[in-house]
C-alpha cells in the first residue's frame, strides 16, 4: 500500500517530521516500510508563464515564467497551449539551446509531470486548485497490514503518524454534511452476517469529466489509474478513509431497490473488466429488480457502469463480511483494490463518514452535482463497543519494565481508544472487528509506541531443568557423523517427485500422495522412498566426478486410507565408482546398528539382479544394499537404504561389562571347499554351529577361487574362562568342525 | 723402560683409533689392544717381571691407560653409531606434500550444521528439540495457531495441499502445538526442520526450506525476557555481540508481535546495499504467545505465558556463507556441498 506523505501531512496538523524519517517511525511504530520514493519531475513546481515570445522559423515559443521555487526562468516551448497567464508546471533540467534559444528547465505536460498519460500539451492548473506537483510515497508491506483494516487508508496512517509524533489528527469528514430525510432508493440486506450495512446515497445533475488535476495527480502517485471525476472520487475515498465505494449509473438500474443478497443459482455478471462470471450462492451480490449488478465487495458490473452519458449516481459505501469476499475474490480469482480492503475485516461505522466525504468532494469535482433525498441506510444491530480492562501492574510485568498510568493512558487516546478513570480502555471501532479484543492486544499498541528499545532484555527467571532428550534425533545425529567421517557427503533432496520418477523405481503413482497444487508437473507426488532423489544425485555427480559417496537422511511418504500419511526415516547412502561399493556400505550398516545381516534378495528392476540383498537388525529386514542395474547408469552405484525408526532400536551400546579372559586362548584355521556361490556367511554360520561353546570367535581369512569352486579360510579362536583348555579339547573342537562339515558334504584341506 | 714402552702403545692405540674408518676397523683395533691376547693383556702378564716396589705404580699406569683407550674406543663407537644413525635417517626421507592415502572424510550439509549447532546452544539452555511430522493437518498448521479459514494470514503462505485434504507444513509450529499438547509445563522447546511454501524456484526463493522455531513457556514471561533470549542466541549464532531492534510484526500466533532487526553486520549501522541503505536486516519474527493459541492447545493463559520466535535456517546459512544462489542447497551437487 502506497502512501502520499503529503496527504498525511493535510490530516497531521504541525508534522515536522520529514518523509524519510517518517519512514522509519512507521516501520519502527506501526508496519514495515519498504521505501520511500519521490513522485512527480525531479525538482518540478508550480509556474506562471508571464510572457511568450514567438521565435522566428520555429513552432516553439520562447516563455518567461515566475517559478514557486527558482525565480524567474526563461523556456522554450513547444505545446500549443503555451501562453500567457497559464498556471502550470516546471521543471528544472539545467540550461541548454534550443532553436537557438537558450532554455533554462522546461514546462511539463501532464505525462511529465505523473498526473495522467496526456502529452499533447503543457499542464494548465485551474487557478483554484493549484497544487504541489512532487511528492514522497511511502510503500508499507501489505503483509504488515494485515491485521489492521484502517490502516488502508491514509486516514487512519495519518492517526498513527499523529500518535507517533504528537501531532494533532485532522478527520476529513464532516458527517453533519450527511442529508436528512428519506432516500430516493432502497438499500437492503438479506443476510446481516455477509453484509451488515448498507449504505447509499443519489446524486442528480452529473456531469462525467475528468477529475481535477490534483485528484489525477494524487491517485497517480499512489499508482491508481485517473477514469474520471466520479470513479476518481470513490477511489480517493477508499484511499483516504479505507471504505471501497461504488458507483452505479441510475438511469442503468432496473427498479429503485439494490439488495445485497447471496447469488442464485446459475446467475452471471459481466464485471467491469469486461469479463462474465458465473454465480453460486457462495458469492454475495448487489441486485436490482433483474438481477445482479456487481460482485459485494468485489467488482461491479458492466451494466450499470458510469460512462459519459452518465447523469445521476446510485453511491454504495456498504459493508460486507471478510471471510465471504475472501472466498468470492479467490474462487472467481479476481482481487480488487475492494476486495483486498474488505478482507481484512472493515469498520461498518465507515459507511456513512465515505457518504459524507463525498459529498464534500463532490462539490469539487463535479460542481454541478446535486444530493437526491436522504442517505439510504440498511444497518443490523450493531455491536456495542467492546470494552477491555487493563491492569497496570499486568502490562508491566508483559512487557518487562513498568509504564507510567498516564503515559499508558496518553498513547491509548492518541490511538483513539476510550479510556476510563480505572483503565477500562474502549476499542474504537475501526481497531474492533478483527484487531484488539484482549488486554494482550493494548500490550502491543503501548509496547510500540513506548518504543521496545526503551525495554532492558532480561533473562527471566526460571527453574533450571535438564531437558527431555528424543534418542531417535541423537541417533540420526551421530549416523550423520559417522557416515560423514567415512567420506560420504550429506544432500537434501526435495520432498517431491515425478510421477515418472516413482514409476521408474516401481512405484504404482496412483499409490502415493499426490500434491493437489504441485509448482511443477515434474513435483506432483510425495516421495515414497529416496532412493530416486539418491539416483538424481548419482547421475548429476558422474558428470564431474569418478567417484563419490553421498547420503541423505530424509522422510519417506506413504499414503494411508485415512488421516495422515506415514512419515518413515530413511537413510540412502550412495557409493559411485569404478569398483564396487557394496562391501563399504555393508560395513556402514554394521557400524550404525549391533547384528547386522545380509541376505540375498531378489532385486527389483533397477537393482543388479546379482548383487541385491536385504539388511537385517535382530532378524528383521530393516533396508536393502543393492547396485544400481547397468541399464540405469555407467559405472558401479552401491546404495544403501536403511529403515531408521527400524534400525535405531538395534543402535550398537554396551549393556553390561563382560570379564576379560583370564587363561590364553588357542586359535586355528580350516579352509573349506565349497560351490562357488555358497555364501561365506552361510558357511561361517555352519562351521560356527558346529564349533560348540567353546568357540571365542570365528573370522573369514580369505577364500580363493578355482575353476568350478572355491576354498574358504576362517580361523577360529576358542578358550574358557575357567581354564587354558588342553591341545586335546582344542583338537576336540577341530576335529567336531571337520566332522561335522563332512557331514554336510563338504571337504576340508587339513 | 716398561713405562716407556706403555706410553707409546697407548699413543699409537689411539692413533688408530681416531684413524679407524668404520666399526670393523675399529673393533680390529680393540681387538688388538684390549683383547684378550691384545698388547695390553702382553703388557700386564710382564707385571711379574717388574720389581714389587715399583708394581703398583705401574700396575696404575697400565689401568689409566686401559681405561683412557677404552673411553676413546667407546667416544669413536659412538660415533659411528650416530653416523649410522644419521645415515639411516638421511636414507628415509619422505615426501610428506604426497597426497594422504584413504578416504577424504565427508561433509554435512551447511543447514544441518548451522541446526546442530543451534540445537546445542538451545539445549545448553534448558530447551527440548522436537521433530515433527512434514505432512500436517489443517488444524495443527493453521487453526491451532489462531489462523482459522477465513484468515487473509492464511494468503501469506502459499500452501501446498495434499490429497486427503492434508497439507505440507509450511513452518514447524505444528511441532510446538504438538509440544504444548503433550509436554508438561513449564515447557522450553525447539522444532527445527523442514518447511514447504508453493513458490516458484528462483536464486532467492526455494519451495522448500529450512526453519528452527521454538518457544518458551513458564509462569511470567515478558518481553524482556524475549529480548534477552534472541540476543544471547545472536550473539552465539553470529559469534559476535549484535545489537538487536524489536519493531512490530503481525503473527496471528503471537500478541504482541514483533520483526527482530539486527544491526547490520557488514556496515555496522550507517547504512550499505546490503541493508538497503536502513543500517538494519530484518532476521526473525517473534513475539508473545498469543492467549488463545495457548487457550486452543489447553493451556491457561492466566498462568502461564511464554514467547515464541521463528529463525530460517536456510537464510541464515546463506548470510553465514554469503551464498548467492538458494538453489545450491537443495541441488545435491557435491562440488558445492563438499565446501562445508
Ligand atoms: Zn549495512
Amino acid at each position: 500500500m502506497k502512501f502520499s506523505y503529503n496527504w498525511i501531512r493535510e490530516m497531521v496538523d504541525g508534522l515536522a517530521v520529514e518523509a524519510r524519517d517518517l519512514e522509519r517511525l512507521i516501520t519502527i511504530r506501526t508496519a514495515e516500510s519498504e521505501g520511500v520514493e519521490e513522485y512527480g519531475a525531479k525538482g518540478a513546481c508550480r509556474a506562471r508563464v508571464l510572457a511568450v515570445e514567438p521565435i522566428p522559423e520555429s513552432h516553439n515559443v520562447k516563455a518567461i515564467v515566475e517559478t514557486e521555487q527558482y525565480g524567474t526562468k526563461t523556456v522554450v516551448c513547444g505545446a500549443p497551449n503555451c501562453r500567457a497567464g497559464i498556471e502550470t508546471i516546471y521543471v528544472p533540467l539545467g540550461k541548454k539551446k534550443i532553436a537557438g534559444v537558450e532554455s533554462d528547465g522546461m514546462l511539463a505536460s501532464a505525462e511529465e509531470a505523473g498526473i495522467n498519460r496526456d502529452h499533447s500539451a503543457i499542464v494548465e492548473m485551474a487557478v483554484e486548485q493549484v497544487f504541489t506537483p512532487t511528492d514522497s510515497i511511502i510503500e508499507i508491506d501489505n503483509k504488515s497490514l494485515t491485521h489492521r483494516p484502517d490502516l488502508w487508508g491514509h486516514y487512519g496512517m495519518a492517526r498513527e503518524v499523529a500518535a507517533i509524533t504528537g501531532g494533532t489528527l485532522t478527520d476529513p469528514v464532516d458527517v453533519s454534511l450527511l442529508p436528512a430525510g428519506d432516500a430516493v432508493i432502497r438499500v437492503a440486506s438479506d443476510d446481516p452476517e455477509l453484509c451488515p450495512r448498507f449504505s447509499a446515497l443519489v446524486f442528480e445533475n452529473i456531469t462525467v469529466a475528468p477529475s481535477p488535476l490534483w485528484l489525477q495527480f494524487r491517485l497517480s502517485a499512489i499508482g491508481l489509474n485517473p477514469i474520471n471525476n466520479i470513479v476518481d472520487m470513490t477511489n480517493y475515498i477508499m484511499s483516504e478513509l479505507a471504505q471501497p465505494m461504488h458507483a452505479y449509473d441510475r438511469a442503468l438500474l432496473n427498479g429503485d431497490t439494490l439488495t445485497a443478497r447471496p447469488a442464485r443459482d446459475g446467475e452471471r455478471v459481466t464485471a467491469l473488466n469486461h469479463e462474465e462470471y458465473a454465480l453460486t450462492p457462495a458469492n454475495l451480490v448487489i441486485a436490482d429488480a433483474r438481477g445482479p449488478v456487481g460482485i459485494a465487495g468485489v467488482i461491479g458490473g458492466l451494466d450499470s457502469a458510469i460512462s459519459e452519458r452518465t447523469t445521476s449516481i446510485v453511491l454504495e459505501a456498504a459493508n460486507f463480511n471478510a471471510a465471504s469476499v475472501r472466498k468470492t475474490s479467490s474462487a472467481l480469482k479476481i482481487r480488487t483494490d475492494a476486495s483486498m480492503r474488505f478482507e481484512k475485516a472493515q469498520d461498518p461505522e465507515n459507511t456513512t463518514r465515505a457518504l459524507a466525504r463525498a459529498i464534500a468532494l463532490m462539490r469539487e469535482v463535479c460542481p454541478g452535482a446535486r444530493l437526491a433525498g436522504g442517505v439510504a441506510d440498511w444497518k443490523r444491530e450493531m455491536p456495542a463497543p467492546p470494552k477491555v480492562r487493563l491492569k497496570l501492574d499486568w502490562l508491566a510485568r508483559k512487557l518487562g519494565r513498568p509504564v507510567p498510568a498516564e503515559e499508558v493512558r496518553a498513547i491509548l487516546v492518541r490511538l483513539g481508544f476510550g479510556v476510563s478513570d480505572d483503565f477500562e480502555v474502549t476499542v474504537p471501532s475501526w481497531r474492533a472487528t478483527k484487531d484488539v479484543s484482549v488486554a494482550d492486544d493494548l500490550v502491543e499498541e503501548v509496547g510500540r509506541m513506548i518504543g521496545y528499545d526503551s525495554i532492558e532484555p532480561k533473562p527471566p527467571a526460571v527453574l533450571s531443568t535438564v531437558p527431555p532428550d528424543f534418542p531417535e534425533r541423537t541417533y540420526y545425529r551421530r549416523a550423520r557423523g559417522m557416515l560423514a567421517s567415512q567420506g560420504f557427503t550429506e544432500v537434501h533432496n526435495y520432498s517431491f517427485l515425478s510421477e515418472e520418477q516413482a514409476a521408474q523405481m516401481g512405484f504404482d503413482p496412483a499409490a502415493l500422495v499426490h500434491v493437489l497444487n504441485p509448482i511443477a508437473a515434474n513435483q506432483s507426488v510425495m516421495r515414497p522412498s529416496l532412493i530416486p532423489g539418491i539416483y538424481a544425485n548419482l547421475v548429476e555427480n558422474r558428470k564431474h566426478l569418478d567417484s563419490f559417496r553421498l547420503f541423505e537422511i530424509g522422510r519417506e511418504i506413504h499414503r494411508r486410507d485415512q488421516g495422515l500419511p506415514e512419515e518413515v526415516p530413511h537413510l540412502a547412502a550412495a557409493l559411485y565408482g569404478e569398483e564396487s561399493g557394496l562391501l563399504e556400505l555393508k560395513r556402514v550398516a554394521e557400524a550404525l546398528a549391533a547384528e547386522v545381516r545380509v541376505r540375498p534378495a531378489e532385486a527389483r528392476g533397477f537393482e543388479h539382479p546379482r548383487r541385491t540383498a536385504e539388511v537385517l537388525a535382530g532378524g528383521a529386514v530393516v533396508g536393502r544394499l543393492f547396485e544400481l542395474h547397468p541399464s540405469f547408469i555407467e559405472g558401479r552405484a552401491a546404495i544403501l537404504d536403511l529403515d531408521l525408526r527400524l534400525l535405531q532400536p538395534h543402535e550398537r551400546r554396551a549393556s553390561k561389562y563382560v570379564p576379560l579372559r583370564r587363561y590364553p586362548s588357542s586359535g586355528f584355521d580350516l579352509t573349506v571347499l565349497a560351490p562357488t556361490r555358497e555364501l561365506v556367511g552361510e558357511l561361517q554360520d555352519k562351521m560356527a554351529a558346529l564349533a560348540g561353546p567353546l568357540l571365542e570367535r570365528i573370522e573369514y581369512v580369505g577364500q580363493y577361487q578355482k575353476s568350478d569352486s572355491k576354498s574358504v579360510t576362517f580361523r577360529f579362536t576358542v578358550g574358557a574362562a575357567d581354564r587354558t583348555l588342553s591341545s586335546d579339547e582344542v583338537g576336540a573342537v577341530r576335529l567336531g568342525i571337520i566332522e561335522g562339515m563332512r557331514r554336510l558334504g563338504y571337504e576340508l584341506t587339513v | 723402560m716398561i713405562e716407556g714402552s706403555l706410553a707409546e702403545l697407548q699413543a699409537n692405540a689411539l692413533a688408530r683409533i681416531e684413524a679407524a674408518r668404520n666399526p670393523e676397523e675399529l673393533e680390529a683395533v680393540r681387538v688388538e689392544v684390549l683383547g684378550r691376547k691384545g698388547s695390553l693383556a702382553a703388557v700386564s702378564k710382564d707385571m711379574g717381571k717388574i720389581p714389587a716396589e715399583e708394581r703398583a705404580r705401574i700396575g696404575k699406569l697400565l689401568n689409566s691407560a686401559k681405561q683412557t683407550l677404552e673411553t676413546a674406543l667407546a667416544a669413536r663407537q659412538e660415533e659411528f653409531a650416530g653416523q649410522a644413525l644419521g645415515a639411516r635417517l638421511e636414507s628415509e626421507w619422505l615426501d610428506l606434500t604426497l597426497p594422504a592415502p584413504g578416504i577424504r572424510p565427508g561433509s554435512l550439509h551447511p543447514v544441518t550444521q548451522i541446526q546442530e549447532e543451534i540445537e546445542d546452544l538451545f539445549r545448553s539452555l534448558g530447551f527440548t528439540v522436537l521433530d515433527g511430522r512434514e505432512v500436517e493437518d489443517e488444524y495443527h498448521n493453521f487453526d491451532a495457531l489462531n489462523i482459522p479459514a477465513d484468515h487473509p494470514a492464511r494468503d501469506m503462505q502459499d500452501t501446498f495441499w495434499l490429497d486427503g485434504g492434508n497439507l505440507l507444513r509450511t513452518h514447524t509450529s505444528p511441532v510446538q502445538v504438538r509440544g504444548m499438547e503433550t509436554l508438561p509445563l513449564p515447557l522450553r522447546m525447539i522444532a527445527p526442520g523442514r518447511v514447504f511454501r508453493n513458490e516458484s524456484v528462483d536464486a532467492s526463493h526455494e519451495h522448500t526450506f529450512y526453519q528452527l522455531e521454538g518457544m518458551m513457556i513458564d509462569r511470567d514471561i515478558s518481553v524482556a525476557n524475549l529480548i534477552y533470549f534472541m540476543k544471547t542466541l545472536l550473539t552465539a549464532v553470529f559469534r559476535r555481540e549484535v545489537t538487536v531492534r524489536l519493531r512490530p510484526g503481525f503473527f496471528p500466533f503471537v500478541e504482541p508481535g514483533f520483526e527482530l532487526d539486527i544491526q547490520c553486520l557488514i556496515c555496522g549501522g550507517p547504512g550499505c546495499p546490503v541493508c538497503k541503505q536502513s543500517g538494519w536486516v530484518e532476521l526473525l519474527p517473534c513475539g508473545l504467545i498469543n492467549p488463545r493459541v495457548l487457550r486452543m492447545s489447553g493451556i491457561d493463559p492466566d498462568k502461564w505465558n511464554g514467547f515464541a520466535f521463528g529463525l530460517g535456517l536456510t537464510r541464515l546459512v546463506m548470510m553465514r556463507y554469503a551464498i548467492d544462489d538458494i538453489r545450491h542447497l537443495m541441488g545435491g551437487d557435491l562440488r558445492f556441498l563438499r565446501q562445508f
